[in-house]
């Protein structure tokens, strides 16, 4: 949506609102998936394995153990399996509207005990610290005390419970960085970037012969069990998954995939238990979500802003640099001009965010998440930025330059007094709709582990389930930032019709 | 002051200039006439090398150019010294009026502000616009932007000017002010080549006049004598 003019921005919020708020109504009965003869579960395949992961064989076909544990759930009921892909933390939005259940190691919380369906565990997980083979931290004692750069940089997969555990331990001198993949987080602990990973066991005695350089520290710390998430207005439907479960479990077949997938060592005694067991969290009343909530939603609104205020002036300063070298450059300089802006602008910016924060590490250039992000925001937007700002040395009339180089001007000094000051004015209205463009594209920035304020939002929602009323305060933010920004644009667009010289 | 020896120039495979030569022309008011499409304006564009050509040779105010592309150098050095008036003006619409007569010597003579200001506010009292200093372009009449224009141009102190059309964008009343201006540099002494429809001026201000026909030389000589 990155060409959507700044007035529309309040009227698709405000959509976004009503397409959050009217899901609630539409889930699928326990009578329409019979009816239908499958049933949808959701999960990530980017969350790797074991559980859910492409088969390394046959990358087109879905394999894990709960790709199995799906199929005996749906065949359980009468109706197939369909798998419906989803970005691991928001998989629970997907209840009520492409999915029926949710079946990707989601861990059995008060918070979700409270606000959807939950089955009785199927699996029980215990969290693991994973370090790098040599190097520190040796033991989990190790974290009370600062590292050797400081606070120990810890990764997790967000909204996962080993965030929700790490980030409540305040005895522990650590940073937590979100993470939307789990691979993501070793090839970055790898790299050198984190000091350690919190992840649930069996994951990382999956991976451990890819990341042989990679140990386990210690025993695992904590632990939970995995439950099937249906929506709260399914309650036939989470009945009939929770019964199946229990039949599974009764006559061993969840066994029997748990030795085949060599998951058997787990104490998998859990599974005999009853979600009840987990009592369900209380709603907070509204004022205490806004004090929980407002310091975190203003912080990552902070860092909005931060994002697209140090990426927007690179992204002018590159994009003016390209559009003048391919309009004025020697003629070598023009398609190694062209090429740049084809290969940017024809990928998407995640990608791109991807090759910076994950790729260059691997040729021994870590960097910071935030510097990433600004880097990536720039190069990205100095595309569209040169191609506008070569439109607008274009317009200027041919006898502009001829007049500044008959006063004995060089093709620098008239392109610095002549020729860039009139482009500038001319392009000042697409110039400013990219800015606010680019002030909403910094939300894809939570690809590379910086929370900003539409992520801390999905965080907010899926922790609270208080996802409308967060939407309108997340939409309001927004609408606070960018409309002074239109309006201080529209001032300076108005300070530039003026001639830059003229003085009383 | 100038020179142009067997100049030849094509575009398109057409010789728009075919071997001119000026002789007579080494000081005073040159006039540049002939019909439409003649070569007049090309001509003088080739004579501070906005446009290069294919044989022969020049020389104005002292720099020399050959056929072929003209080194940067050489250009910006020239062009200190040729001054050129444009038949839509081309101000910079972005500066006000002192500014655009400021710019060349500020940034080419590295003049300080002051000095400049200075000379160019007195510059535009001699056209006849010291109110209109820090108005906008855009505001002012067309006699009263080729008048800024001119301001502008000898701003740079050139040791010729040269004059593209200068009138043919303009009604007579806007004509005949550009026009005194023009005529009273030219009593000052100022070298210059214009190039003109207009024939009572260039008996009136010429020195010297060249008549140009399909690409040539068709006559050239006092006012007089080419002009009847």
């Amino acid at each position: 949506m990155r060409r959507l003019g700044h007035v529309r921005a309040p009227v698709a919020a405000v959509l976004a609102i009503l397409a959050v708020g009217g899901t609630v109504t539409r889930a699928a009965e326990l009578d329409e998936v019979v009816r239908r003869g499958a049933l949808v579960w959701a999960a990530d395949q980017e969350g790797g394995g074991p559980h859910v992961f492409p088969d390394p064989e046959q990358p087109t076909r879905l394999t894990g153990f709960e790709v199995e544990l799906a199929d005996l759930v749906a065949a359980e009921l009468g109706v197939t399996a369909r798998f419906q892909q989803g970005q691991w933390d928001r998989l629970p939005l997907l209840l009520g509207r492409s999915a029926d259940c949710v079946i990707n190691g989601f861990e059995l919380t008060p918070e979700r005990r409270r606000d959807y369906g939950c089955s009785r565990p199927y699996f029980a997980y215990a969290l693991q610290f994973v370090g790098r083979r040599g190097a520190a931290p040796a033991t989990l004692a190790d974290l009370a005390a600062p590292g050797p750069r400081g606070a120990w940089r810890v990764g997790v997969l967000t909204g996962s419970a080993a965030e929700q555990v790490l980030r409540a331990r305040s005895d522990l001198q650590v940073e937590v960085i979100g993470y939307d993949g789990t691979v993501d987080s070793l090839e970055q602990l790898r790299g050198g970037v984190l000091d350690g990973v919190v992840m649930d066991d069996c994951i990382f005695t999956f991976y451990a012969d890819r990341f042989a350089d990679l140990r386990a520290v210690d025993r695992p710390f904590a632990g939970g069990s995995y439950t099937v998430l249906t929506a709260a207005a399914t309650p036939r439907l989470a009945a009939a998954i929770d019964a199946a479960l229990g039949r599974l479990i009764a006559d061993g077949r969840l066994e029997a995939l748990y030795d085949r997938w060599d998951l058997a060592g787990r104490q998998q005694m859990l599974l005999l238990r009853d979600a009840a067991e987990i009592p369900a969290a209380t709603r907070r009343d509204t004022w205490d979500l806004v004090r929980d909530t407002a310091p975190l939603l203003l912080k990552s609104a902070g860092m909005t802003v931060l994002l697209s205020c140090a990426a927007f002036p690179l992204a002018i300063a590159i994009g003016l640099a390209v559009a003048i070298g391919r309009l004025h450059g020697p003629a070598w300089l023009g398609p190694v001009l062209a090429t740049y802006v084809e290969v940017l602008r024809g990928t998407p910016l995640m990608l791109q965010l991807y090759a910076i924060f994950f790729l260059l590490p691997k040729v021994g250039l870590a960097l910071p998440a935030i510097v990433a992000a600004v880097a990536g925001l720039a190069l990205n937007y100095s595309a569209y930025e040169s191609e506008i700002y070569r439109a607008g040395l274009r317009a200027v009339p041919a006898g502009q330059l001829e007049a500044a180089m008959s006063l004995g001007l060089t093709k620098w000094q008239a392109l610095r007094h002549v020729l860039v000051p009139q482009a500038v004015r001319l392009v000042m209205p697409p110039v400013t709709s990219d800015f606010i463009a680019l002030f909403k594209d910094t939300s894809v920035c939570s690809a590379i582990t910086v929370i900003e304020l539409t992520k801390r939002y999905s965080v907010l929602a899926l922790s609270t389930g208080r996802i409308v009323e967060l939407a309108v305060a997340t939409a309001l933010l927004y609408l606070a930032m960018s409309w002074p920004l239109a309006i201080l644009s529209r001032w300076f667009e108005r300070r530039l019709e003026r001639p830059a010289g003229a003085r009383p | 002051m100038i020179a142009v020896e067997s100049l030849v120039k094509t575009r398109g495979g057409v010789r728009v200039l075919d071997e001119v030569s000026l002789a007579g022309a080494a000081g005073g008011v040159t006039a540049l006439v002939g019909a439409s499409g003649s070569g007049k304006t090309t001509l003088l564009r080739c004579l501070n090398g906005l446009e290069t050509f294919e044989a022969g040779s020049l020389a104005v105010a002292g720099h020399r150019l050959v056929a072929g592309p003209h080194p940067p150098a050489t250009l910006e050095v020239l062009r200190r010294d040729v001054g050129m008036v444009f038949q839509q003006f081309n101000l910079f619409p972005h500066l006000s009026v002192v500014d655009n007569v400021t710019l060349g010597p500020r940034v080419v003579l590295r003049e300080t502000v002051s000095v400049a200001r200075g000379r160019a506010l007195d510059l535009l009292d001699r056209v006849g616009l010291a109110d209109f200093a820090t108005a906008r372009p855009a505001t002012l009449s067309g006699g009263q932007q080729q008048r800024v224009a001119i301001a502008r141009a000898l701003a740079m102190r050139p040791r010729v000017m040269l004059f593209d059309e200068p009138t043919s964008a303009l009604d007579p009343a806007m004509t005949a002010e550009v026009l005194d201006v023009i005529v009273d540099l030219a009593r000052s002494g100022q070298t210059m080549v214009v190039v003109t429809h207009d024939h009572g001026f260039a008996r009136r201000a010429a020195t010297w006049v060249v008549e140009l026909a399909a690409g040539r030389v068709a006559r050239q000589g006092p006012p007089p004598d080419v002009l009847g």
